[in-house]
């Protein structure tokens, strides 16, 4: 008995080993993968160049964008400014006006008095004041000359010609007058203010050198300090009419903005040009600022974008060696579960033992699922005299190593019915065979001694389910004291229930597969059998076939087993 | 790993508790069958090794039991005494239908 206990463990020892050989495969499978890890030269993923080039492509927009806020807003500032020059510019004209008018309505009052005239301009002239030579001309004579001078010898004196033309053709009375001497000796700028209505008037002239080189830098505090200017002598931009300016070279290059101050009967051009950013500092350099953010961003971008590509084909390579795993583990599993049912199938009689007035049906439904092929079994024997034993059983467990422990308990049981046909007998052998040790299965047998001409049956359970018994439309369970299962207990005793059938009884002996439901009491599912198997008249197979059917439902986790027999007579 | 949920179909929770006495109470809940009967295995192995004076399974939540677990309860009577405690009567009339009552007494 012990060594044949260990024989059974050997099945199972085999079953777990070639359960522990099943991971290989998958490691290897997993093995397989390119290592993620060692990237070796690393080359950037398409997808972080295109992120690098559009956020460049970003990055240039809102630099450009940027560039031509800032200029248009410079533009802007330049313009407002460059107005508020020529305003200030402007303003400055009666400061010149003021003291020229003045002298020559004196002047006029006086007939041209050389002292009166020298008395009022004194203040105005010399070194570090507002000129440097004012002279009165006496107007409508033919031989124009000032008759006083105050400070320097008017440049315009040792001009008659163009004297004359000044005074005759290009002044007008009433406003002031301009002439430039722009000549690079001694530059000056030259104001005239005569009287309006006076035929023959005093004009006053006043003289105001220009630095020799034109240059004046507007002073660092100044409202304007932030411009370049140049200040040209009437619409004329040339350089030759520059009166003053503070750059080196004209014309000023660049962004620049040009106003015409009216001064006096005269203008004045004034062209200027932003000698920094007008907006600050910070807008000026926004543009490079986005550029650098831009870039890194960017960079940034590529490189995050880099880790989540390679981070994907990563993952999409674990999926496909998963794949390769799930499908090598089904291929495995199918495997498996062939070989199981191949054994099972093989396990069972081909063909069932006929017999003269009785009919014999039997049908086998394996689990819908899983390598869980079950120990179910059944098995038909001539005992001779008109009698056959008909033995039904149900291994507990699945798969290989369920199968195997039927096998071997099948067979030790058609051993003992070969022997002796009291089926309370091959029960109780049974139990010692399998005997009460150390093994975590059970089997419920049942063995049923039928008389085919004696319309007897004898039937002992060892913990299996009642078989049925149907009569017409008749059907009951039989009822019999069940025994323990086999492999509780050796030397299990077991008690035999002797029926008279009526003919055409059929008795229907089945695994509890067919009745076994979740969640639901063993006699409802006895229940549901005995109602379908006397729903209608059937051929034995048929009503073998149609029990198969439709009483294993489709989920059944179960194998089941059904042998039908029924009395011709 | 997710908890474990007995009302969840497929799994069995098993609670152990230690009785004076030398009891062992074991309470299943949800379904012992094929799939879960391992882990009854092994807790029970375990508690053996304590050499506890009586095993007592506390079946009231356990909804659903196979042959295997059955095999699993009566490989353990054969160790030492067990009784079952309220089981449901689905699991009563598998004990009662595979004769099994005398192994596996059910407490009154």
């Amino acid at each position: 008995m012990g060594s044949v206990t260990i024989a059974m463990g050997g099945h199972e020892e085999a079953a777990r080993a070639s359960a522990s050989r099943e991971p290989e495969h998958p490691e290897d499978a997993v093995r397989s993968l390119p290592a993620a890890g060692s990237l070796g030269r690393w080359r950037p993923s398409r997808a972080a160049g295109l992120t690098f080039l559009i956020g460049l492509l970003v990055t240039g927009v809102l630099v450009l964008t940027s560039l031509a806020v800032y200029n248009r807003s410079e533009r802007r500032l330049l313009n407002l400014r460059v107005r508020e020059l020529s305003l200030v510019l402007a303003a400055t004209a009666p400061s010149i006006q003021t003291p020229l008018a003045s002298a020559a309505e004196l002047a006029n009052a006086t007939g041209g008095s050389a002292q009166k005239f020298q008395t009022f301009m004194s203040p105005f002239v010399g070194p570090g004041r507002q000129f440097s030579s004012v002279s009165l001309w006496p107007l409508g004579t033919s031989h124009l000359a000032p008759s006083a001078v105050l400070g320097k010898t008017p440049a315009l004196a040792s001009m008659p010609e163009r004297a004359r033309q000044f005074f005759t053709h290009s002044t007008r009375p009433g406003v002031l007058n301009l002439t430039g001497f722009l000549n690079p000796t001694h530059p000056a700028l030259g104001f005239d203010f005569s009287a309006a209505g006076r035929v023959h008037g005093f004009a006053v002239y006043a003289e105001k050198p220009l630095p020799a080189n034109r240059r004046s830098k507007l002073e660092k505090n100044s409202a304007f300090s932030e411009l370049n200017y140049a200040l040209y002598l009437g619409h004329s931009k040339r350089t030759s009419d520059v009166l003053v300016t503070s750059v080196k070279r004209l014309p000023i290059k660049g962004r620049q903005a040009s106003d015409v101050v009216p001064f006096g009967g005269g203008v004045f051009t004034v062209v200027v040009s932003p000698n920094s950013s007008l907006g600050g500092t910070f807008f000026q350099s926004l543009p490079w600022i986005i550029a650098v953010l831009g870039v890194l961003m960017s960079m940034v971008a590529a490189v995050m974008t880099d880790r989540l590509a390679r981070r994907r084909v990563h993952a999409e390579q674990l999926a496909g060696a998963l794949d390769r795993v799930a499908s090598e583990n089904r291929r495995m599993y199918t495997q498996q579960r062939s070989i199981a049912q191949t054994l099972q199938h093989a396990l069972l009689p081909d063909v069932l033992p006929q017999f003269a007035g009785l009919q014999v049906s039997a049908r086998y439904v394996s689990a819908a699922s899983g390598i869980d092929v079950g120990g179910d079994w059944y098995d038909i024997v001539d005992a001779g005299d008109g009698q056959l034993l008909l033995l039904i059983g149900d291994v507990s467990g699945h798969g290989l190593s369920a199968a195997t422990t039927m096998a071997s308990v099948r067979h030790a049981a058609l051993a003992y019915a070969a022997q002796e046909c009291r089926p309370a007998t091959v029960l109780a052998k049974l139990s010692n065979f399998v005997g009460g040790s150390a093994h975590s299965y059970l089997a419920t047998v049942l063995c049923a001694l039928i008389d085919v001409d004696a319309h007897r049956l004898v039937v002992a359970s060892a913990g299996h389910l009642p078989p049925l018994l149907i009569s017409g439309e008749e059907g009951h369970f039989v009822e019999f004291e069940v025994g323990v299962a086999i492999g509780v207990a050796a030397r299990s005793q077991y008690q035999e229930t002797t029926i008279d059938v009526a003919p055409d009884t059929t008795f229907v002996a089945f695994t509890d597969g067919l009745v076994e439901r979740r969640g639901e009491v063993l006699d409802t599912g006895l229940a549901r059998l005995r109602d379908a198997a006397t729903s209608q008249k059937l051929t034995l197979d048929e009503l073998v076939a149609k029990l198969a059917r439709e009483l294993t439902s489709e989920d059944h986790r179960d194998d089941t087993a059904i042998v039908g027999v029924r009395w011709q007579n | 790993m997710a908890e474990l949920d007995p009302d969840r179909p497929g799994e069995l929770v098993i609670d152990t508790e230690l009785k004076p006495a030398g009891e062992i109470l074991l309470t299943l809940s949800g379904e012992l069958d094929l799939s879960t009967v391992g882990a009854l295995e092994a807790t029970i192995a375990s508690i053996t090794a304590k050499d506890p004076e009586r095993l007592i399974f506390d079946l009231s939540g356990l909804r659903f039991m196979d042959s295997a677990g059955i095999a699993v309860l009566v490989d353990t009577a054969r160790k030492l005494p067990v009784q079952l405690r309220d089981p449901s009567p689905i699991i009563r009339r598998v004990v009662e239908l595979t004769g099994l009552s005398d192994v596996l007494p059910i407490q009154s």
